[in-house]
């Protein structure tokens, strides 16, 4: 089901044919993507640019498994995304999909430490065995000296290295950023970058990134443009 | 962390709308429980008067007494079952007018008949009426003066001039009804003998059990007309057609107040379902974000849920918890003017029910916010920014 980075080299961990979303507005049906053909392959670090409605957030939520296109085949570590229910989504969100977000979107009532527990309470593992997890994430952030803090008490680029740790927690293959800098100083927004290159270069993790920082684009292997939906 | 955990901190996200809405939740279930008692009140004390059990007096005045005499005559009457009568005595134990209490002569074997509510044990019954100025005692009366069987009680007597003295020879309870426990019986005997010719042979009422309580109307026309044309004409009521007839008088206030307390009901579903739908619209990014995860809707529903439940047990014990001294507090100003109330008059089916009300009521509250929780599409509300 999962695939291992390597293990199927020949085909790619994300594979997009003729995939278009429309959404419809009343009456009037807005198209936003149309017939995007997409191969990323698994250990990647891509990074999408392009003007703002192009259709970049709606290109990562069809990746990640967070909606469905309207025609298309979204296929991703082998699994036909487009055909599983909302339930088997969920669950396949939570085995093998990571997300940063631009504004963290962590918890406000909860530590850091709980917020990256949160995923693990989905999955079998005994308290301690959460903790232990929860621990070596936020070590990996640097953050292991933070764990009793609430987001309130953090920096922006404090919290959104919270996310992060959040994000691989559960050890996914998969970590979709949605402008993971746009609200943080460069600085911050290096702090993020460079522990992005950490998961890509020594984890191995496949990472999809939406940016409008020319700076954060230069930091990923591969840099794609979306104009108005369509794939240049 | 644990799920229960997370229900928690999100609880306390807004603490001071929480206990805002406890409060306004546990207000409503206290006044639900009020209302649901005095209902229960004026309904107990139709359900304790004895529907097969009719008084007869003197029609002149309530004072007024009537001869002896008239008991077998009674008991002739078609429908009769059986007869006692008693006397106010009016003794005075002590000088304060806090020491008063109800003392009444009585027929003792009759009595007991008659008033099968009293629970006296066999072998005090037996004492009681063997003894020609034996006292038979309310529970809370033995109580008050710390009385026993054996002690010796004197009363001044106010419309039998002189110093009485009884023997306690036993301590009654009322298993229900209209009879308190803080009276004293003793026999006529004891005091008919004492008494001068002119005043010999006089009781205050009597108390008439009829075979079939639906016919007590008619058993009642039947004695006053028999002494329609004597010296001491009657009149007969049955306790319950008068603690009814009351009743029926006041049925639509009690419906009104019926009503009202299913409004609370509502209106504590629109307190907690305000707030709920309140804190779900403020997070729908972070229960969007939760699903995002791979929360399942389900899931999310539970948290709202649990909240919901969590905001109506506290406003259910809150109210449980202040609901009874409050009772308390109305029956004691109002309970003399009903006549004297039943001791278990906070019934705990109506607690339970009051808990009960909240919890439904609040998971009821909870179905609509949760239901938007999850109806919204996890990528739409995770573009909120809220
Ligand atoms: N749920 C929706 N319903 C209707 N229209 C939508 C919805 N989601 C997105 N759109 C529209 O689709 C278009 C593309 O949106 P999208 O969020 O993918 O753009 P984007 O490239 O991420 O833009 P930005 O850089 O501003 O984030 C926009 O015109 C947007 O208004
Ligand atoms: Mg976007």
């Amino acid at each position: 089901m999962s695939t291992a980075p390597g293990q199927e080299a020949k085909s790619p961990l994300i594979r997009l044919r003729g995939v278009s979303k429309a959404y419809r507005r009343g009456d009037i049906v807005v198209p936003v993507l149309e017939n995007v053909d997409l191969d990323i392959e698994a250990g990647a670090f891509e990074a999408f640019m392009g003007p703002s409605g192009s259709g970049k957030s709606t290109l990562l939520n069809l990746i990640s498994g967070l909606d469905r296109p309207t025609t298309g085949v979204v296929e991703v570590g082998g699994q036909d995304l487009a055909r599983m229910s909302d339930k088997e989504l969920s669950d396949w969100r939570a085995g093998h999909v990571g997300f940063v977000f631009q504004l963290y979107n962590l918890l406000p009532v909860l530590t850091a430490a709980e917020n990256v527990e949160l995923p693990l309470l989905l999955t079998p593992l005994s308290r301690a065995e959460r903790r232990e997890h929860v621990a070596a994430a936020l070590e990996v952030v640097g953050l292991g000296h933070r764990m009793g803090h609430r987001p309130p008490q953090l920096s922006g680029g404090e919290q959104q290295r919270v996310a992060i740790a959040r994000a691989i927690v559960t050890d996914p293959d998969l970590l979709i950023a949605d402008e993971p800098t746009g609200d943080l100083d460069r600085k911050s927004a290096e702090q993020v970058l460079d522990l992005f290159e950490v998961l890509h270069h020594e984890l191995h993790k496949t990472l999809v990134m939406v940016t409008h920082d020319p700076h954060a684009a230069e930091r990923a292997d591969l840099v794609r443009h979306l104009e108005k939906g369509l794939l240049q | 962390m644990t799920f229960g955990r997370l229900v928690w901190k999100d609880l306390l996200r807004n603490p001071l709308r929480l206990v805002l809405t406890v409060l306004a939740g546990a207000v409503g279930v206290m006044a639900f429980i009020f209302l649901r008692t005095v209902v229960d009140l004026f309904y107990s004390s139709a359900e304790s008067a004895q529907a097969d059990r009719l008084f007869t007096r003197a029609k002149a005045s309530i004072t007024a007494d009537l001869p002896l005499s008239y008991l077998p005559r009674i008991s002739t009457v078609p429908g009769v079952d059986d007869i006692t009568f008693y006397g106010f005595f009016g003794g005075r134990y002590g000088d304060s007018q806090r020491d008063f209490f109800g003392s009444a002569f009585v027929d003792p074997p009759s009595f007991m008949r008659v008033f099968d509510e009293l629970v006296v044990a066999p072998r005090e019954v037996a004492a009681f009426q063997a003894d020609p100025c034996g006292a038979l005692i309310g529970k809370e009366l033995a109580k008050r003066y710390g009385w026993k069987s054996g002690d010796r009680v004197t009363l001044q007597g106010t419309i039998y001039p002189g110093e009485w003295t009884f023997n306690v020879r036993g301590i009654y309870d009322v298993r229900t009804g209209s009879l308190d426990t803080n009276s004293l019986f003793f026999p006529y005997r004891c005091l008919n003998e004492k008494l001068p010719d002119e005043r010999k042979d006089r009781v205050g009422a009597f108390m008439v059990r009829v075979e079939d309580p639906s016919r007590s109307a008619a058993v009642s026309s039947a004695v006053d007309a028999m002494f329609a044309n004597s010296p001491y004409p009657t009149r007969t009521e049955s306790e319950r057609a008068a603690t009814l007839g009351f009743i029926s008088m006041l049925s639509a206030i009690i419906t009104a107040v019926q009503v009202v307390a299913t409004v609370i009901l509502l209106i504590i579903l629109l307190v907690i379902g305000n707030t709920l739908a309140m804190s779900v619209r403020e997070r729908t990014r972070d229960l969007s974000t939760l699903r995002a995860m791979g929360f399942k809707s389900g899931r999310v529903v539970m948290l709202v849920l649990f909240e919901s439940l969590a905001i109506g047990l506290c406003s259910g014990g809150l109210g449980v918890l202040i609901a009874p001294p409050l009772v308390r507090g109305f029956v004691a100003v109002v309970g003399s003017q009903m006549g004297g109330l039943p001791a278990d008059f906070m019934r705990e089916g109506t607690l339970v029910l009051g808990v009960l009300a909240a919890v439904g009521v609040s998971l009821l509250a909870g179905i609509i916010p949760a239901w938007r929780a999850v109806r919204i599409p996890v990528a739409e509300g995770l573009r909120k920014v809220a």
